[in-house]
């Protein structure tokens, strides 16, 4: 990550170790994970030691510490979804692309997450892909919507 | 925007927001929480927009984007006045039809009204849905009617008018006497006496004083504290200025669930807007009082929603919480004397101080009053969110306002609390909805998830759910929540796939207890809570599991085999091609056959269209 | 001038520091009440729960830990009620089950008058006491260890997974760790733990006077305060 944009997130924020959590969030948001560089300069700038700042980083689950999919799909798993069936997109997901929740496909196309509740219990089973939230979803339509990713894929790297 | 300076100022701004409001004859509210945002509500306010500008209509009819109205289900939901005319499941493309029928010509779309669920019959207006008839919408009635963007709708239907109160006429020992005569218990799951809470933190020695507002709402299947938090981002701002102001705090915080991005952004739209108006900040409105927060997100820990570890995460460190042996009233976040509220709790406080204690102990039950918000979810017909009175009945709340069962599979069980909670079944439906009632009963009110169960869920599958979540959210500092859990999951799976033995059902009541008592916290204490209450209740079902290799509900995958009726399949090759996991084979138009690759998922059940998929 | 109070513990009147944790006040003053992560002179963790005693308070007893209990006037603590021993049974129960190839567990399951072991046997190779954790943190100032992730992925790491130079391999983490002493009988083959049990005649001495400190051998086993280096 480039170290000016680090800059800026821990500028303002120097010495503060209670703006730890901030500060990672930010730069989890700028970057999409948690480098080990940048784990260290946030220690030594915020003056925090590296064990606090990779204990801070591996206790929340904001925080990715490995680069993800370039598309994040997050499957709810809260109470609500759970009754109506949510744990067959975890099936649906292993089929189509064969990562478990956490894990990224070997393409890095896909990052696969779970969530335990977004609070949209209404309309649910949820899954979220880069940020749309896709209501009472079933299999067949995650597979569909999975597929329309890939197809727009396809179409940009045909035309890089 | 003008700063208010003193207490007039806000009188003459009010005024003159009645008189604005007075110049606009129609206004169509739309619903834009999270939930019918999801369900598509922006792309309908844009559509109309267009429509009102292309009409020139747009100095007399205003959109207003709300917060939740409650009946999620039949989202997205628009309002229009006047005429209260309600409508249900809108799309974007009936745009032009509602602007040039109903706004133009005050014609009712017949297609977009509710329809009863039993007689069909249509119903025009939002306070003839049989839905509300049994709420007592205290506050999410105001959520219906101000955009939560915007503070002068706030100050329009009369918000920070009991701040007001509280700063002119009321002293700090008064105004925490007038909560703790409301009897308002916290709403977080605590259920502890809100007043005496303020009267301990104020009573604590030193100067520097916090309030907090706990917005970490981590149990799954609720969602009233991000609703109210998205649709009256004010509502708590005003709680926790007049909490401040009787506690005698400077500085607060809000800490919202990272997962819950809209309500963070209102509340951080919000506080930016009080400082604008004068309303945060040094001598607030001349009164010489001082009060300034700030908003901390959360970043995924459903531990954090812990007193001492949402202090923890305030901080900067990881959310481990700590001993209570002294009291975060005086030992909180910083080592200051703090108090920590939750989103419904604060939300409910300017009411009671404008209305006064006795209107709120009016309602509800001699124990528990005032309203509570539940999220109702699951298998039920009418999911969303529920106001009711405390006292009121589960069964009112599962089947009046409910509308019972979805799919016609009976209800079984309805779980509240969340993962400290308890499931409870039928023949326990008349129990009111009272903090002491169903914590007695083996279950809680909690922070207010109510997730409707039915015949097709396995209640010790439940049981593996709630622990499996707990699991990953322990902190894992302790030893009887840490282990406990772990082994507590190790049992239950072993049930849920044909290993029980008899004793293991003791085993689990005697570690559950282990941990209710000696767990460093909450998480710990109750995480027992849905095994124990699921083996008082449903214990025939453990037993199945046990004695019979046998799961009732048909659910938990060990148990349970899938075969296609060979008389039934059409050879169609839906269940094929559906099959995640490469389970089925067949050729077209010959039947098909599940083989030893099958995972129990179900998809291909849930494609077949001739019921050729069987459950034994 | 340390200000001195009186409390009571298991019936007896106690003069303590004010502010001194009460398991170090109830072992100064001979009364057994079990421990694992606690360390004297590093901050009050709280985790193991074994120590827990009953706080009485009017017609109520709450139970928290004694190690992170302050000494204060008219304190009322019951260190060895029925109700805490049980409980401690099973804390033991569930840590000798975790990690039964410490001498220092099977002798704290033995204190706290473990019989059976109701849970299959793991082999764990640390409790996560937090003692090493501590240790290199508070007096040390190494910060070369710490505790990473959450619940079950809760393990003791390098910072980033690398020995830091702050590490100077003084080895003080290894000595204070309870994992590090092998049962009398020697280390268990997989598949062939168990409850040890060799020290019977403690046993017996656990159920004939529970709250008294015996100066057991096991005391060396788990590094217990009285019998601290």
């Amino acid at each position: 990550m480039a170290m000016g944009r680090l800059d800026e997130i821990v500028a303002g924020r120097e010495g503060q170790p209670h703006r730890l959590i901030e500060v990672l969030q930010d730069i989890q948001e700028a970057h999409g994970y948690l480098s080990s560089e940048a784990m260290e300069m946030v220690a030594q700038r915020l003056s925090v030691p590296l064990i606090e700042v990779f204990r801070v980083a591996s206790f929340y689950k904001a925080f990715a510490l490995a680069p993800r999919g370039r598309h994040l799909i997050t499957a709810c798993l809260g109470t609500a979804c759970h009754v109506r069936g949510a744990p067959r997109m975890l099936d649906e997901v292993l089929g189509q692309l064969g990562v478990a929740p956490g894990e990224t496909t070997a393409d890095g196309l896909f990052t696969v997450e779970r969530v335990n509740c977004l609070g949209a219990c209404a309309l649910g089973p949820l899954v979220v892909l880069d940020g749309e939230y896709h209501h009472h979803m079933t299999p067949g339509r995650l597979r569909r919507l999975i597929e329309s990713v890939r197809a727009a894929e396809a179409e940009v790297a045909a035309h890089a | 925007m003008p700063e208010l300076a003193c207490f007039n100022d806000l009188a003459g701004l009010r005024e003159r927001l009645a008189a604005e409001q007075a110049r606009i004859h129609t206004t169509i509210a739309v619903c834009g929480d999270t939930g019918c945002r999801a369900a598509g509500s922006r792309p309908i306010v844009e559509a109309l927009q267009a429509e009102i500008d292309a009409r020139g209509l747009a100095e007399s009819v205003r959109i207003r984007v709300t917060g939740c109205h409650g009946f999620c289900e039949v989202g997205p939901v628009m309002v229009i006045e006047p005429g209260n005319i309600f409508y249900c499941r809108v799309t974007a493309e009936e745009a032009g039809e509602i602007v040039s029928c109903t706004v133009a010509r005050g014609e009712v779309i017949e297609r977009l009204l509710y329809a009863d669920a039993d007689t069909g019959a249509k119903v025009r207006t939002e306070a003839e849905v049989p839905f509300y008839r049994f709420q007592d919408q205290v506050l999410l009635g105001p959520s219906r009617r101000i955009d939560p963007r915007s503070i002068e709708d706030y100050i329009a239907v009369g918000g920070y008018a009991a701040l007001v109160k509280a700063l002119l006429q009321m002293t700090p020992e008064q105004v925490i006497e007038e909560i703790e005569a409301s009897g308002l218990r916290g709403r977080g799951g605590g259920g502890f006496p809100t007043g005496r809470k303020w009267a301990s933190c104020r009573a604590a020695p030193g100067d520097e004083k916090f309030v907090i507002c706990n917005a970490d709402e981590g149990d799954p299947g609720a969602y009233m504290d991000r609703s109210l938090l998205e649709g009256n981002p004010h509502g708590v701002l005003e709680g926790m200025l007049i909490g401040a102001y009787a506690i005698g705090a400077q500085r607060g915080y809000i800490y919202v669930r990272n997962e819950y991005p809209l309500a963070l952004e209102h509340a951080r739209a919000a506080v930016v807007q009080a400082r604008q108006y004068g309303l945060l900040g040094g001598n607030i409105l001349g009164s010489g009082f001082a009060f300034d927060l700030e908003i901390a997100r959360g970043a995924g820990a459903f531990v954090c929603g812990e007193s001492t570890a949402l202090m923890a995460s305030l901080e900067g460190k990881v959310g481990e919480p700590r001993p209570k042996d002294v009291h975060t009233v005086e030992d909180g976040v910083w080592h200051k004397p703090s108090t920590l509220n939750n989103v419904e709790t604060w939300a409910n406080v300017p009411a009671i101080i404008h209305n006064g204690a006795a209107w709120f102990a009016a309602k509800g039950t001699e124990r528990s009053k005032g309203t509570k918000i539940f999220a109702l979810t699951g298998r039920v017909k009418n999911t969303g969110l529920v106001e009711v009175a405390m006292g009121t009945p589960l069964r009112t709340i599962i089947y009046e306002i409910g509308g019972g069962a979805s799919d016609g599979v009976a209800v079984k069980a309805v779980q509240t609390g969340g993962p400290s909670g308890g499931c409870l079944p039928v023949s326990q439906f008349d129990l009111p909805v009272d903090f002491d009632t169903l914590a007695e009963a083996g279950s809680m009110v909690g922070s207010g998830g109510m997730v409707v169960m039915d015949e097709h869920t396995c209640m010790v599958d439940v049981a593996k759910y709630f622990l499996s979540f707990l699991q990953e959210e322990s902190c894992g500092k302790c030893v009887p929540c840490r282990i406990g859990i772990d082994r507590m999951l190790e049992i239950v799976t072993d049930i849920t796939e044909g290993r029980g033995r008899p004793e293991q059902l003791d085993l689990l009541e005697d570690l559950g207890d282990t941990m209710a008592e000696a767990s460093l916290c909450a998480l710990g204490k109750t995480a027992a809570n849905p095994v124990l209450s699921t083996l008082r209740y449903f214990r025939e079902e453990y037993e199945a599991h046990i004695a019979q290799g046998r799961c009732p509900a048909g659910v938990c995958r060990a148990l349970i085999h899938y075969r296609i009726e060979e008389e039934r399949c059409t050879g169609c090759g839906a269940c094929l091609r559906a099959c995640p996991h490469g389970a089925i084979e067949g050729e077209t138009e010959k039947p098909h056959a599940i083989g030893a690759a099958c995972l129990k998922c179900g998809i291909c059940r849930e494609e077949c269209r001739f019921d050729a998929v069987q459950v034994a | 001038m340390l200000q001195q109070v009186t409390m009571t513990i298991d019936g007896a009147p106690v003069r303590a520091p004010k502010g001194a944790p009460v398991l170090e006040v109830a072992l100064e003053y001979a009364i057994c009440i079990p421990h694992l992560c606690h360390v004297p002179n590093l901050t009050a963790f709280g985790g193991c729960r074994l120590c827990i005693v009953e706080v009485v308070e009017g017609d109520r007893a709450r139970v928290t830990t004694s190690c992170t209990l302050d000494a204060r006037e008219g304190l009322v603590v019951r260190a060895n009620s029925e109700r805490v021993r049980r409980l401690r049974r099973n804390i033991a129960e569930l840590l000798v089950a975790e990690a039964p190839n410490s001498r220092a567990l099977q002798d704290v399951a033995v204190r706290c008058g473990v019989t059976q072991v109701r849970y299959p046997f793991r082999r764990k190779d640390c409790i996560l006491c937090g003692r090493c954790v501590r240790l290199c943190a508070e007096q040390w100032q190494a910060h070369a260890i710490g505790f990473v992730g959450r619940g079950k992925d809760r393990r003791v790491e390098y910072p980033l997974g690398v020995r830091p130079d702050s590490c100077k391999r003084r080895h003080a983490c290894v000595e204070i760790c309870p994992m590090t002493i092998t049962p009398c009988g020697g280390p268990m083959e997989p598949g062939e733990e168990r409850l040890c049990g060799q020290c019977e005649s403690q046993l017996t001495m656990e159920r004939d006077m529970p709250g008294v400190c015996i100066q057991c051998e096991l005391g060396k086993g788990f590094h217990c305060l009285r019998a601290a280096v």
